[in-house]
């Protein structure tokens, strides 16, 4: 009964080959995964104090402990802000069941956009608890913040504000901006939140 | 012909090869690592750098990691592409009366540049979970293919003929059982796309909540997989049971199967016990390939060395 000796011995060859490939297949996976947890941080928000639809003040203090994506809109705006506000809502509505993730929209015309209209357009868009925030406050200060804070252009406000989000880790550090221009950008987005919220404590 | 023994073996083993490259883009979550398609990233070669970006690209969506993982698999896939155009030329020139290689040799080649092709619509669905199944399916139908034909090619060059009249019925039980194993892999890939589509809902769960919250699938698939197994060794028992005129090859075939089954069967059991880690999930999917393409194997096998002799 030589074969039947022989027969299982010829399978021996297989454990180097596929010893080989799982370790390269564990090299590559892992390194997938050390790329996409490689986020630099980009800055660290400064200190800042604008004022929330309920009236009360926020101030960097709220964009730590959690995921922040941040957004310059205003309210009676026609051009990206609708594309803007409903990915905000999409992005509001996926992660409900999470503490882990929170949304700010920044007006960027204060003049028209006061407490009373954030209130009402943040429950037009079924936004019922302060995981998103609404904020306002003055031009120059926003505009500030924009420039020296998120690094972004603050010229031409506020027609020409930027349409990017923002994501801000748990220690208010800019990790990244995402276009609304196109899906690619909210899913990039999704997947780094991903990868930062697996990180959080 | 030993030269179409020979590509027809080499695109097998290649073929093999992307689809474990293709799981591992899957796990590793590469898939959309090269937004375009054909080129990556508007170009041949994936971008080194975020200097190489097109200018119309937003830098924060390059990941050099994952488009030169999703790239090795375009890579794997172009080289098969060769190889079987190869083939294919070398079975019009020697095999063309001979239909039984001269076919499933084209068809193979025509599955190879279709999942190309299906391949772009795969990143344009951007991985829409049906879409990303019939990729891997169309997958297995060239391994098939190609297994089939190399060891059609070896029994014909080596003047060994399956014999119609055997009365012994053991070439059918492996055929079901090829077909159980597919359906398997079929109800595999629908426990994949139903947990991929838990996690566009919770997107912050890990994956042994998503596998709690997942439905029926999971049980299907296990005790399906039981089934399988038990299938499996009763099929390899009656072909061992052949036994004192199994040839060599056979019996290698045989161990193949029921080792590979061990193998899945302890693969499976953790992927549900420790929360699919993207190795073993790669490990799960390219076992379940080899297993049909040994099964197969195992069938011809059986034809031609057993039944015949």
């Amino acid at each position: 009964m030589t074969t039947s000796n022989s027969a299982p011995k010829k399978l021996f060859w297989t454990v180097p080959v596929i010893a080989l490939l799982a370790i390269a297949a564990a090299v590559i996976i892992n390194w997938a995964e050390t790329s996409r947890a490689q986020m630099p941080a980009l800055g660290e928000v400064p200190r800042f104090s604008l004022t929330e639809r309920n009236g009360k003040p926020v101030t960097k203090d709220d964009l730590t402990g959690h995921l922040t994506v941040v957004d310059f809109i205003f309210t009676t705006c026609r051009g990206i802000c609708p594309t803007m506000t409903a990915n905000m809502s999409e992005l509001y509505q996926l992660y409900k069941s999470s503490d882990k993730v929170h949304f700010l929209s920044i007006s960027v015309d204060p003049d028209r956009d006061s407490l009373e209209v954030l209130l009402r357009y943040a429950n037009d868009h079924g936004v019922t608890d302060n995981r998103w925030l609404f904020a306002r406050g003055a031009l120059v200060d926003v505009a500030y913040l924009m420039e020296k804070g998120f690094m972004l252009s603050a010229e031409d406000l506020p027609g020409g504000h930027p349409s990017q989000f923002i994501l801000v880790d748990n220690k208010a550090q800019i990790r990244g901006y995402y276009t609304n221009e196109d899906p690619s950008g909210l899913d990039a987005l999704k997947t780094q939140i991903r990868e930062l919220a697996r990180a959080m404590p | 012909m030993k030269a179409f023994r020979n590509f027809a073996f080499v695109s097998t083993v290649t073929s093999y090869l992307l689809i474990f490259t293709g799981g591992l883009v899957r796990v590793s979550g590469a898939g959309l690592g090269c937004p375009d398609w054909p080129k990556c990233f508007g170009r041949w070669l994936p971008p080194l750098g975020v200097s190489q970006l097109p200018t119309d690209v937003d830098p924060s969506t390059f990941n050099f990691a994952l488009a030169w993982i999703e790239y090795l698999n375009r890579l794997f896939g172009m080289l098969l592409g060769l190889l079987v155009v190869v083939t294919a030329i070398l079975a019009i020139i020697h095999y063309r009366r001979v239909l039984r290689i001269l076919l499933p040799t084209l068809i193979a080649a025509l599955c190879v540049a279709f999942a190309g092709w299906q391949g772009g619509k795969v990143v344009t669905s951007h991985l829409e979970p049906l879409s990303v199944s019939f990729h891997l399916i169309v997958a297995l139908a060239v391994v098939t293919l190609l297994t089939y034909v190399t060891q059609q090619a070896y029994y014909l060059d080596k003047g060994m003929m399956a014999h119609s009249g055997s009365a012994d019925r053991t070439h059918v039980w492996i055929a079901l059982l090829w077909l159980v194993t597919i359906i398997q892999i079929l109800l595999g890939t629908h426990v994949r796309a139903s947990l991929e589509k838990l996690a566009i809902t919770f997107p912050l769960d890990n994956d042994l909540a998503l596998i709690a919250k997942s439905g029926g699938a999971k049980y299907i698939h296990t005790v399906f997989g039981i089934f399988t197994a038990i299938m499996t060794f009763q099929v390899a028992h009656q072909v061992l049971r052949l036994g004192g005129r199994a040839l060599p090859l056979m019996r290698v075939a045989v161990w193949s199967v029921m080792s590979l089954m061990v193998v899945q069967l302890l693969l499976g059991t953790g992927l549900l016990v420790i929360g699919i880690p993207p190795l073993l999930q790669v490990f799960h999917l390219w076992v379940a390939a080899l297993l049909i393409g040994t099964i197969l194997y195992l069938y011809s096998a059986v034809r031609v060395e057993v039944q015949s002799s």
